[in-house]
């Protein structure tokens, strides 16, 4: 189980910039179905990575679904040489994205994001337009039924959309 | 937030699927703060653990 309010603490408190996008950000819209992880979108300046690091490594992220023993070091340098990571930690699955598809990067998603506040900190939530063209741009067959239901979402909102 | 700009076209298939969503729910949660809706998350999560949790022991009981 995910303890989405913990992990977000530390990102948080950690001062690391970010957005949440996926499961969680589709909930926090209204959606009622249910997610397994948080993804989050973190911007990539060494700055922010050094953040993200120190934030997280007491979590012991390690790579979601690899054998143990890899040789996995959750670091500045892992971080900055890769992108996008899968990560199970002691708070549970966190995907850490550099980029998104039809997303782009933290500083592209920045603007259409919210800022919401949620069990008492503050963080950016992508918001619901620009969710629904990332999970359409993703293009995976399972994200259909979930776009369905963001657009009526966004319907009952703007219903002259 | 630039949301606002955004237009999203229709989707001929999107809008097939869109017919089977239960709008009694989502009108449910849209009647909660987003705080409350991720707070709900977290409660279907811990249904789900345990629902996962004694099906296992169940399972492993018949073995």
């Amino acid at each position: 189980m995910t303890d989405y309010k913990n992990l977000l603490t530390l990102l948080v408190r950690g001062g690391v910039q970010f957005v949440v996008v996926g499961g969680v950000a589709a909930v926090a819209h209204g959606s009622a179905r249910t997610t397994e992880d948080l993804d989050v979108v973190y911007g990539r300046s060494s700055s922010n990575i050094k953040r993200l690091v120190e934030a997280l490594s007491p979590t012991n992220p390690y790579l979601r679904g690899a054998p143990p023993g890899l040789p996995f070091k959750f670091d500045e340098k892992t971080v900055t040489n890769g992108l996008n990571f899968t990560l199970i930690t002691n708070l549970g699955p966190l995907d850490l994205l550099g980029e998104i598809t039809g997303g782009g990067s933290y500083e592209q998603l920045l603007p259409y994001s919210l800022k919401v506040v949620i069990f008492g900190i503050e963080c950016h939530l992508l918001g619901l337009e620009r969710l629904i063209q990332v999970k359409r741009a993703a293009g995976r067959p399972k994200d259909l039924e979930s776009i369905a239901e963001l657009e009526k979402i966004m319907e009952r909102a703007n219903p002259t959309k | 937030m630039k949301d606002k700009t955004i237009k999203i076209e229709p989707d001929p298939v999107i809008e097939v699927y869109k017919k089977d969503v239960d709008m009694t729910l989502i009108d449910e949660n849209l009647k909660l703060s987003v705080e409350e809706r991720l707070r709900k998350l977290f409660r279907m999560q811990e249904l789900i653990e345990e629902l996962r949790r004694a099906t296992r022991e169940a399972t492993n009981d018949r073995l």
